[in-house]
């Protein structure tokens, strides 16, 4: 009877119906979630248990996005892992642990656990018992995974994990995550812990519930059991390397000093460690597309695919070492523990803005590239300060924009590299100070007061990170901005090809035969639909002081910004002389002049100082990137954020534009 | 007295914790419990967060959620 009904529980029953074939013939694979507080050694466990490859998963009706992967082979039959979010409380909780507690609980509609992992760092035993309680009390076959070992010897303290395994009548594995470190055995365990039935009573799920008495209660437990020795008194029990570290690295003097070094390290390796790789990549994709135009026959197809798919890839390819090197050292700060320092130094600023002190991270990110920013957004706890911050992020001068301003700084200032050089700097620092303006600005007038935020961030202790997890963990990372970020690129460039190469009156192969390749491109550019789309916005096109072919430029460059400089080059017929591009190209633009302007007279000049400045703050604030329009909606689960921020800043950045060139002209700068 | 007339690296039992309530129900999951003794032992350089120590862990409280700790 007792079997029967244990069958039609409501867990059982929902799953039934769609797997039942598959119940009958062979076991369906286990799903373990892992779950834990923040800082516990959760991911590093989850990458020693997927080898790395485990992908983020969007659950319908949720807007957390999950690591879910499957066990390594070495282990046996495959596992599916679930990687909670960590959970500090499950009172008032963020988004993220909302989605914990939800699937903890047995109240999630498709993540339904058979045996849940719990992660306690050996070093603070207490309090992440008290989250391991909270998971035992929902009745799931609980396993406890020890980390942080290695870590005790510094506090002078032995932790005894079959004591602590008697004491809590659960389950307890001794595993080291970044060298994998008993992880075989914590799977084993788990196999055999599933196949019995829930034991009747253990004395975690037992635990009082109220913080204060369940607190003492683990005390308690910990003190009878013998669990922890302590060869030094709990209270020096704080690790005096750690302490010596953070006196130096928060000090009131050298505290921002170290900060700003370390940040500006993080910049010239992202900058210039990076270029040698770009180059070579941007050299392979130049050959592959010159490369393919030869062996295809020649025709719309085999240009569409060497300079649509190719050549549009190859433009934001070239990020790529960027952003392995910006996840890689992001990576290091953060398993050695300095990134929460970060976060402490600079949060008391932030936190005035609306944002967290986490924030700065992604802010900082966003100089490379915006995709990667607002991936590392996720590590911000509050929703509201995580969606600022996203919304801020389109503002930081990515480095696609730095080949335009190079282009438009060159126009403006002739001859003058060190001024431009200035001027360039100024327009980083000013994509700071307008971020925070934003940010500020919105906080306080659109959303309004703010209900509960927090900080309490805990400050792991200082570790030396390893090579082998840093480069595993970057290369997840970097796989997983490949994966987010390649469809919508591919696909954009590829409608972008297009409208800038098909249009009603594109094709003349007659009138063609015998000129060069650029008065090709350029012929079939002047009648594109992109060109028609130009043409039919050139008059709100007028205010910023430009025609319609800096405007095809302005609609290419939502592929990647730097588009521009290369659609440039196509409109003003340019040859494609490497050497003498930038040189070519800026003359050329120097000399372009209005086309219907011949009948007042004297051709009025496109790029005048009013118009290149006009340009340079419409590219300062426009959302020119679909592909973070698309990364930001995925990561929020929106379109209408996404969609709003494209119109907000692509709108601010054409009123902006317009109103400076009107104003300049108004006060004779022409 | 509130922890933020704590001298630094001075250790003080935890009285009471005075604030909303969902707020210091968060710091007491987070083992700030009456009874269990802490210290302030670092200032960060804007003098927001504070570093605390208690249960063997650090923590960067700002200095409106330390208001709301009562210590002996």
């Amino acid at each position: 009877m007792d079997i029967g009904s244990v069958k039609v529980a409501p867990p059982e029953a929902k799953s039934a119906p769609k797997k039942l074939p598959d119940h009958q013939t062979e076991p369906r694979a286990l799903t373990v979630c892992l779950a834990g507080v923040p800082n516990a050694g959760k991911t590093a466990l989850m990458n020693a248990l997927t080898g790395g490859s485990f992908h983020t998963a969007n659950y319908p009706g949720v807007t957390v996005t999950l690591s879910r992967g499957k066990s390594r082979a070495e282990f046996g039959p495959a596992l599916t892992l679930v990687d909670l979010p960590g959970v500090h409380s499950p009172v008032a909780p963020s988004p993220e642990e909302e989605l914990s507690c939800r699937v903890l609980e047995g109240r999630h509609p498709s993540i339904q656990p058979d045996a849940i992992i719990v992660v306690v760092d050996a070093t603070q035993l207490e309090r992440h018992l008290k989250f391991a309680s909270f998971v035992a009390r929902r009745g799931k076959p609980v396993v406890i995974a020890l980390t942080m070992i290695d870590l005790l010897a510094r506090t002078n303290q032995t932790v005894n994990a079959r004591r602590l395994a008697d004491a809590l009548k659960v389950p307890v594995v001794p595993v080291d995550g970044r060298t994998s470190w008993g992880v075989a055995e914590l799977i084993q365990t788990l196999r055999d812990t599933v196949k019995q039935p829930v034991a009747s009573y253990s004395a975690l799920r037992e635990l009082p519930e109220e913080p204060v008495e369940a607190y003492r209660s683990i005390r308690d437990l910990l003190d009878t059991g013998g669990v922890v020795k302590q060869s030094k008194p709990l209270l020096a029990a704080t690790d005096s390397r750690t302490a010596r570290i953070d006196s130096l690295v928060l000090h009131r003097y050298l505290g921002f000093p170290i900060f700003f070094a370390i940040l500006g390290g993080l910049f010239a390796s992202i900058f210039w460690a990076a270029q040698p790789f770009m180059d070579l990549i941007d050299l392979g994709f130049t050959q592959a597309s010159a490369g393919t135009l030869k062996v295809l026959p020649e025709g719309v197809l085999s240009r569409f695919v060497a300079e649509g798919i190719i050549g549009g890839v190859g433009s934001v390819a070239v990020f790529f070492p960027q952003i392995v090197i910006l996840f890689f050292l992001m990576t290091l700060l953060e398993d050695s523990g300095y990134l929460a320092r970060g976060a402490a130094l600079v949060d008391k600023p932030l936190s005035h803005l609306g944002l967290h002190g986490r924030s700065f991270v992604p802010m900082l990110s966003g100089y490379a590239c915006a995709i990667p920013a607002v991936l590392a957004a996720r590590t911000i706890p509050q929703k509201r300060e995580r969606l600022l911050t996203i919304w801020i992020l389109p503002l930081m001068s990515c480095s696609a924009r730095l080949p335009v301003y190079a282009l438009l700084l060159a126009a403006l200032l002739p001859g003058a590299a060190g001024k431009a050089g200035l001027a360039l700097a100024a327009i980083y620092v000013a994509s700071l100070l307008v971020g925070a303006l934003t940010a500020g600005l919105i906080s306080r007038f659109i959303l309004g007061k703010r209900t509960s935020s927090m900080l309490a961030m805990e400050m792991p202790v200082y570790r030396k990170p390893l090579l082998k997890p840093t480069l595993r963990m970057t290369w997840s990372r970097s796989s997983a901005y490949l994966k987010k970020a390649a469809m919508p690129i591919i696909i954009i460039s590829a409608c972008l090809w297009m409208l800038s190469n098909f249009g009603l009156g594109a094709r003349q192969p007659a009138s063609l035969d015998g000129r060069s390749a650029p008065a090709i491109a350029q012929s079939e550019l002047d009648h594109s639909f992109a060109a028609e789309i130009g043409q039919t916005i050139e008059p709100a096109l007028k205010p910023m002081g430009i025609d319609w072919r800096v405007g095809v430029g302005l609609i290419a460059a939502f592929a990647a910004r730097e588009v521009f400089v290369s659609t440039m080059a196509i409109v003003f017929h340019v040859a494609d002389t490497e050497e003498t591009q930038q040189q070519g190209l800026l003359e050329s633009m120097r000399a372009a002049t209005f086309e219907d302007s011949s009948e007042e007279g004297s051709p009025k000049k496109v790029f005048t100082t009013s118009s290149i400045i006009g340009l340079i703050i419409f590219f300062f604030f426009s959302l020119q990137c679909l592909s973070t329009v698309s990364v930001v909606r995925s990561e929020t689960n929106s379109w209408r954020v996404a969609g709003l921020q494209l119109l907000f800043y692509t709108g601010l950045g054409y009123l902006l534009s317009s109103a400076t060139v009107q104003g300049l002209r108004l006060f004779g700068v022409d | 007295m509130s922890l933020l007339d704590a001298p630094l690296n001075e250790w003080h039992r935890i009285d009471r914790l005075e604030g909303p309530a969902e707020e210091c129900r968060r710091l007491l999951d987070l083992g700030l419990t009456p009874g269990e003794e802490m210290a302030v032992v670092q200032s960060v350089p804007l003098g927001d967060p504070l570093v605390v120590v208690v249960r063997g862990m650090r923590l960067a409280l700002r200095r409106r959620e330390a208001s709301w700790i009562q210590v002996q």
